[in-house]
Parts: C-alpha cells; structure tokens; sequence
C-alpha cells in the first residue's frame, strides 16, 4: 500500500490534471488548454475581444486616411478590417444558412459584404467591426458566467474512500462506487455521495448545502448528504445514492437549470431579431425581382431593383438596433460599477426595474453567519465558585484547537477578553458530541466536558434533566444554540446566537419606508430563529425550514408572479439567485459560488443602495425604449427612401449613421 | 462486452492501444513535418518559402517576363503577399492541429466517463507492458482509476502518446513565420540592390542554406545533407522555370 500513497498523493493546482477540470468545465476553451504551455494560454485570454479592439483601430485608421491622398492605402486597411472582424461572422453566418436559421446574424453579415458591390465598404466595415464588439462582450460575460459551475464542481470530492475485500481502505472514482458500498469519511473530509451512517459518531457542517453554519451530531442511521463537511470524528457511510444522484450533483443540475432558463428580455429580443432579419432579407429578394414591373425599372445597374435591393438590405442593417440596447446598459453598468454594484448584463437592470419584492436570506445576509457567546448561565449551585470569565477561559481551553462553529464563538470571546487556556490533560474528543478533560486550575484540577447535554443526561436525575430541557427550550425560543460546559458537578450552559448585521436594521427600515418594495426572508434555519430574526429587522413575511429546492419553489413562484429580487450569500443560496427574477449577492461575505451565480454584485455589501440601483434601473429601461423608437425610426427614414431612388446611398447612410449616433449620446445621458 | 466490442471496435485492447497512439502522433504532428518548435519550424519554412518564390519572381524580371525597372517593388509585394499568407496560414494550421488535440482529449475523457472497464483493460495492457503483475498490477489499475483527471492524463500521455504543456500558442508560430518570411525577403532585397539579380540569387541561396542548416540542428539530424538537399531543391525550382521558359520559347510559344 506504500506504492498506493504516493500515487494517490493530490496534484499541485497548476499541474496539468487540474487543468483538465477547468477545461471541460469552460467547453474547451483554448485559455485553458493543457496541451498549451503556460505563457501560451495567456495569448489565448479575451483574444476574440482583442481581435475586435484591433478591428476597431484598424478601420480608424483606414476611415481618417480616406480623407488624405492615401485612400488606396485605406482601402488596403480595409481589407484587414473584413478580415478580422468578417471572417468569424462569415463562418457563424453560413453554419447559421446550413442549420436553415436566419437570424440577425446572418443578415448583418449579408449586408456587411453586400455593401463592398455597391460602394459602401466603410459601411459594411463599420457593422462588422461593431457585430465583432458587441460577439465578443457577450463572450467574455457568458465566459465570467460559466465559472459558477466551476466552484461547485471544485467542492465536490471526485474520490471516495472503500475498504478492499481485507478491510484496508483505499481510494475509488465515485462513479465507480454503487449503492450499498460502505466508504470512509476521516475527519475534515468533505462526505462525496449520499449515506447512511453505520459506524462511527461524528459532527458534520452542512454549510454549503443548507447555508446554516452549525454543527449537526451524525450517529448510525442518520443521513448524511454529499457536501456536508466531517467535523471531528471518523464515520462510515452505506452509500445510498450513486454520483449521478447525489444531493451536491442536484444542485449542480438546479443551478445550471436555472442559469439557462432567463432572461426574457433576451429571448425577446432573439425572436425579434429573427423575424426581423427574415423579413428585411425575403423584402431584399422581393423588391429586387418585383421592382422592375413597378417602376419600369433595369435589374442591374446603378438605377436598377438590385442595387437599391442591395441599399435598402444596408440601410436596414440593424446597426442602430443593435447599438440601441447595449450602449445604454453599458453605460448604466459604468456608473454602477462606479459605485460598487457589478450587475453581470445590462439585461438585469431591465429585470430589476419589474420586480416589486425583495427576499432575504437569513444566515450570512442579514446576520453575519458567525455565532456569537450570548451568555453563561449556571445551572447548579456553583460549588466551585468560578466567575463568568474563568468559565469562559476553561472553555478556550477545551476548544481552542477545534474547528466547529460553536468553538469558533468561543475562541473569539476568549481572544477579545485576552483569556490565557489553563493547562489540560487526559484530552479525549467524543465524536458528535463533545469533549472531555482534566484541568488544572488555580493549582487544583477539574474533571471537566464541554459539548452536548445528551452526552451526560444519563448521569442527571430524571426530574433534573427535565428542568434543564426546559430551560434550554427557553433559549432555542429565543433562537439561541446552546452548549453545556461540566465542572465537577457543576452544571453551566453558554447560549450562542447568530448576530444581526451592523446597520442591517436601519437598512430594512428604509427599504419599507421607501414602499417599493414587498420584503420577506427565507432560510433553511427553523422556524423559532427565523421569527426571532424577522421580529428583530421588522421584517413581515419569513419562510423557514426551507431545503435549497424549496427555496428555489418559492423564488420561481415569486418571481413569475411578482417579479423578485434575491438577496444572498451561501452556495445553498445559488440556485434561488439564478432562478430569481434578480439574484443579489454582497461581494464581501458572499461564496464564489452564490456571486458566480447572482446577476447583481454588491461589492461593499451596501445594501441601502438598492434603491438608488432601482431608480438607475428605471431610467435605463426608458433610455432603451427611446433608443429604440430612434433606431426604427432611422431605419425607416433610410430604407424606404433607398429603396425608392429619391435618395443617393450615402444619404442613405448618413440618415442611418445619424440614427446610430443619436442613440449612442442619448445613452450617455446615464452616465450622470 | 457488447460496448467493450464498440470501444474497441472489433480489435483486441492492444492493437487499440497501438492504434490510439498513431492517432495521438498524427494529431501532433505539424504540417511543417518537424518536431522543433512550431514558431521556429514556421520561421525556417517561411524563409525557405520568400527566397524560392522571390528567386523565381527575379528571375521573371530577368527574363523580360516583368518589366525590370519596377522589379524591386515587385520583389517587397510578392514579399508581403507572402509574409500575409505564411503568417496567417501557419496560425490556422496550429489552431487545426489543437483542435484536433482537443477533440482526442474530449473523446478520451468521454471513454473515461461511460466506457471505464475498457479503459482500464487497456490500462492494464500498458502497465502490464511496465512489468506490472499480479496483486500489484490491480493496486496501480485501482489507484489510477480512482481520480478520473489523472486517468485523463495517463491515458493521454500513455496510449494517445500526446505531450501536456508543450505547444506554443498558434500566434506565437505566426509570429516565427511572419519574422521568417520578414528576415528572408530583407535579405534578398539587400542583395538584390547591392548586386542586381546575381545577388539576389546569391542571398536567396545563403537564405535556403542557413534555413536548412538551423534546421539541420533543431531536428539533430546530418547537416551537409541537410543544407545541401535544400540548396538543391532550391536550385532545382528556380532552374527549371529558367529552362521550361527556353523549351517553350524554343517552340515560338513565347516572345
């Protein structure tokens, strides 16, 4: 098994293994090619942006020496232009012609080459440069988008360790291991597929899957779902769903159901473009065959139905169209991420302008996720007549070196105060429910267990441990997660809770009083906190014990019925913010997970500035649809006149540049 | 062992291994025909390339074909011409040759995914190979099949014979052609302004030779004949557009 260990040893991040992984998960994309060296896939990153960018200076180039004695040098430039910025469109425009799709595509790069026949090869280059921008922005954002998947992918264990037909364990590809197979979870690892635990008693965190940081006892029977992380103890699991169907892989599969199920303005706006595009094409074909017998008119020819066919195709190129849309939101996106708020698409802040509810997540958005000692109290007499403070350095003691939330809120407190641990000894951990030790302190040592109550119920009288159930019934009312510390006989609870965000109070206050929006919070957490919490915001509506399915049940019913922003943090949290109408994620606390898969970032998790973001969201909305009406509106003024003969072509394009123009400064009016 | 039939398609796992490796070499491979690195293959190619074709364009001018007085110009357009198709079609051969790769590496990796107990039959004939047997050979089987990202690279390396992290990016091989083709068009021009027609030839030829030679080098392999074949094949290019023009003009075909 010595050959077995070093082979099994983890890859560096940078080895070639580890890019396989990135890889697939980007489709094969060239930047993470392992067949590539190092330096190598760094040419790769943006490369079709850059191409674009020096399409783009090119056609400068080529348009400011038209206007000099070198014109044929501009036309040698030109060629540069269609090359780089055409020839990508050209191959999309004929797989799109095979594929029988006509869609906007295909019509701008008809029009675009088009235009070299009939003397408008500026023309033609300015749409294709702009085409080749407007493609690749959309690349790089779908690109940022694919790397949610990603960070779910790194968190799911590919490894899951089995026993041999001797009982020695040794590793296995999770999909090779079946339903019924017993695997090994040692402290610290993360539980690879769905089990029943059979041996063994443990805590596990289930932070990841439920967004609740708190550690939950596992013993045999209990179910332990793929993506909890094993806290201290070792278990062993009955498998009971393969790979295919474990708890991580089905939120894998609802974060990329979600992801690919929005957004409507785009889908409009694709079907838009594909009727229009067949219209002004089949018009194209018409007038050019139809014009003849109209106006007595040549086919060929500079007066001829071909010619102004191929004129009205350019004229109606949808260049104005197409600027319309991502101009204003590229502008709306500047001055946000000027203060702080990344919307990942211009499309979101059209969403956002429709939704009239805000839900919260509890646990990391509206508290910080992080338990806080709320108090100690005794629940015997104190025969050993220690202070809070010494109970609280006693406590240090025992848990500084433990990884669990709850020791966590010890170590804080501890550190705040500036505790010293007192000596320990005989240490013994009690997997799943606490631990135990002698301490030696002001020169006299203490039996002494911090943990569970259930651990030392059985050597509590019967009347007694009810009257401690009772009090401890108290606190989980008020939504506080206890643990029980023993010294000697002495009995003391430390009662912890999960703190509020600073500010976050005043911030709800405004949200309601600004009366845009319905708030409610939803959380996996039960329902006794998530009342304490709401009561304490002043939140009205609150749904708890939410699985993150139904979470995402209740996001996909509210967003379709009242348009709905989600605000989150945890990885549990990233199918409801790709499944809501807008999924809000503040960047500072937030998962890479829950940010990978929200469309609005808060990068100072600033949440008072939703409504200064909803205000920005409407007035976008309304610069779009006037820049709409422009652009139709100059469409119209170009094509019918072209197609008429009353104007020349360039007037013809004159009216069409002066509508892209005129669209473009009425976008900048959001920069303000 | 139906699927193991379609894995394999009707051959043993062995003589699919050795047919997988071909595979992995012929994706490899570059156009150019070498191993050396792409860029410097691309740069020597693309010298080799503008002196040939600059040779015969002088020689054109020699024999009337062209006007001679605007013969230098012709030279520095037939030059970029060049230096615009050597370049671009050196990218779009790398950008072939790693797609071909990726396509290999995304059919391997769909083998791992559904076909897994063919997979490590063919493993166990590699590592059997290795000197590998018994309870060990199925200690090393289980650990390589227990993580599916090194299988991916075993079987990558292993079977396919593929290389990781060795290839220059396509743009980087332009580059090489571009400077090649840069480097032997100056060359030539200087030699032709220096000493009309009989330098360019001359510089033409010390273009082909050196090309050759550095070649030679890269690929360890003889360098007189390496220089030499070179200088030859140049030669007998030029020289046989120089006397298929005589034969022709012999038979009153040309003025």
């Amino acid at each position: 098994m010595m050959g077995t260990m070093n082979l099994t040893r983890s890859q560096p991040a940078s080895s070639p293994t580890a890019l396989f992984h990135e890889f697939f998960s980007m489709n094969l994309d060239e930047g993470s090619s392992p067949f590539l060296t190092p330096s190598a896939r760094l040419w790769s990153s943006k490369l079709t942006l850059k191409t674009s960018f020096l399409a783009a200076i090119i056609l400068s180039a080529a348009f400011a020496l038209s206007w000099t004695p070198y014109i044929a040098f501009s036309y040698f430039l030109l060629l540069f232009v269609y090359f780089f910025a055409g020839i990508p469109s050209l191959i999309e425009a004929v797989e799109d012609l095979l594929d029988f799709d006509v869609n906007i595509d295909v019509l701008m790069t008809f029009a675009a080459f088009s235009s070299v026949f009939i003397g408008g090869s500026f023309e033609g280059a300015l749409l294709l440069v702009l085409f080749s921008l407007s493609g690749s922005m959309e690349d790089f954002v779908v690109e940022k988008a694919k790397g949610s998947l990603n960070t779910l992918h790194k968190l799911a264990p590919t490894r899951a360790t089995v026993f041999d037909k001797k009982g020695h364990p040794y590793e296995r590809s999770i999909q090779d291991i079946v339903i019924g197979t017993p695997i090994l979870i040692r402290a610290g690892e993360v539980v690879p597929l769905d089990g029943l635990v059979i041996e063994g008693t443990s805590s596990v965190n289930l932070v990841h899957l439920t967004g609740e940081n708190l550690p939950v006892r596992k013993s045999p029977g209990d179910q332990v779902p793929a993506g909890a992380q094993n806290l201290e103890g070792t278990l062993t699991l009955s498998v009971t769903h393969t790979s295919a169907d474990s708890t991580l892989r089905k939120i894998i599969q609802l974060v990329t159901q979600a992801q690919e199920s929005r957004p409507r303005l785009q889908r409009w706006f694709d079907r838009f473009s594909r009727a229009y595009a067949l219209i002004i094409i089949s018009l194209s074909l018409f007038f050019s065959l139809i014009l003849p017998f109209v106006f007595n008119i040549a086919y060929l020819g500079f007066e001829g139905s071909v010619y102004r066919s191929l004129a009205f195709l350019i004229a109606a190129s949808p260049c104005a169209l197409i600027l319309a849309l991502p101009i204003a939101y590229l502008s709306a996106l500047s001055v946000c991420a000027k203060k702080g708020i990344l919307l990942k698409g211009g499309v979101i802040l059209d969403a956002l302008a429709q939704c009239s509810m805000i839900a919260f997540d509890k646990t990391g958005t509206l508290t910080t996720g992080q338990l806080a000692t709320d108090e100690v109290i005794p629940l015997h007499d104190n025969t050993t007549l220690l202070n809070a403070t010494e109970l609280l350095s006693i406590a240090f003691a025992l848990e500084k070196n433990a990884v669990h939330p709850i020791a966590h809120a010890i170590n804080r407190l501890a550190k705040e105060k500036n505790l010293t641990a007192p000596p320990l000894t005989e240490f013994a951990l009690i997997p799943g429910y606490g631990v135990t030790a002698l301490v030696l302190f002001k020169g006299k040592q203490y039996p002494v267990y911090m943990g569970s109550f259930d651990y030392i119920k059985n050597e509590t009288s019967p009347s007694k441990a009810a009257e401690i159930e009772k009090i401890f019934n108290q606190l989980r009312e008020q939504g506080k997660i206890i643990a029980v510390l023993r010294i000697e006989k002495d009995l003391f609870v430390f009662a912890f809770q999960d703190t509020i965000r600073r500010g976050m109070k005043e911030t709800i206050q405004r949200l309601k009083s600004a009366k845009l929006w319905k708030l409610l919070m939803l959380t996996g957490d039960h329902e006794v906190n998530a009342k304490a919490i709401a009561d304490s915001l002043g939140i009205d509506h609150f749904f708890a014990n939410l699985r993150p399915e139904d979470k995402l049940d209740h996001v996909t019913r509210l967003s379709k019925t009242n348009g709905l922003a989600m605000v989150g943090d945890g990885i549990n949290d990233a199918p409801a913010l790709s499944r809501a109408s807008v999924g809000i994620c503040m960047g500072k606390v937030g998962s890479g997970m829950a940010i990978a898969a929200a469309d609005v970032v808060l990068l100072h998790d600033d949440l008072d500035q939703l409504d200064w973001l909803m205000v920005k969201a409407r007035q976008t909305q309304k610069i779009v649809k006037e820049n709409l009406a422009i652009a139709l509106l100059a469409i119209a003024c170009a094509t019918i006149p072209a197609l008429a003969g009353w104007i020349p072509l360039w007037v013809a394009v004159v009216l069409h540049e002066g509508g892209t123009v005129l669209v473009g400064l009425n976008a900048l009016r959001l920069l303000r | 062992m139906g699927n193991s039939h379609d894995h394999f398609k009707g051959k043993g796992a062995l003589a699919h291994v050795v047919e997988a490796q071909a595979r992995g070499i012929i994706a490899a491979s570059e156009i150019h025909g070498t191993e050396i690195p792409g860029s410097l293959s691309a740069a020597f190619d693309s010298a080799r390339d503008v002196s040939v074709f600059s040779c015969i364009l002088i020689l054109f001018g020699q024999l009337h074909f062209l006007p001679k007085n605007n013969l230098f110009f012709e030279i520095i357009l037939l030059v970029v011409g060049l230096l615009i198709w050597k370049t671009g079609r050196s990218a779009w051969l790398a950008w072939s040759r790693l797609e071909r790769l990726h396509d290999l590496l995304k059919e391997e990796h769909w083998e791992i995914e559904h076909n897994r107990d063919q997979e490590r039959e063919e493993l166990k004939i590699l590592y059997h190979a290795k000197g590998f047997e018994g309870e060990l050979l199925e200690q090393v089987l289980d650990v390589l099949m227990a993580d599916n990202d090194r299988l991916l690279k075993v079987m990558i390396e292993e079977e396919l014979g593929l290389s990781l992290e060795v290839h220059e990016h396509p743009l980087m091989q332009a580059i090489g052609a571009g400077l090649g083709s840069i480097i032997a068009g100056s060359f030539i021009l200087f030699g032709y302004l220096v000493w009309p027609f009989a330098g360019a030839y001359i510089a033409g030829g010390v273009v082909i030779a050196v090309s050759g030679y550095l070649s030679g080098v890269y690929q360890n392999i003889h360098l007189v004949s390496a220089v030499v074949w070179n200088l030859a094949l140049g030669s007998l290019s030029v020289g046989s557009v120089y006397f298929l023009y005589n034969f022709v003009k012999s038979l009153g075909w040309v003025s």
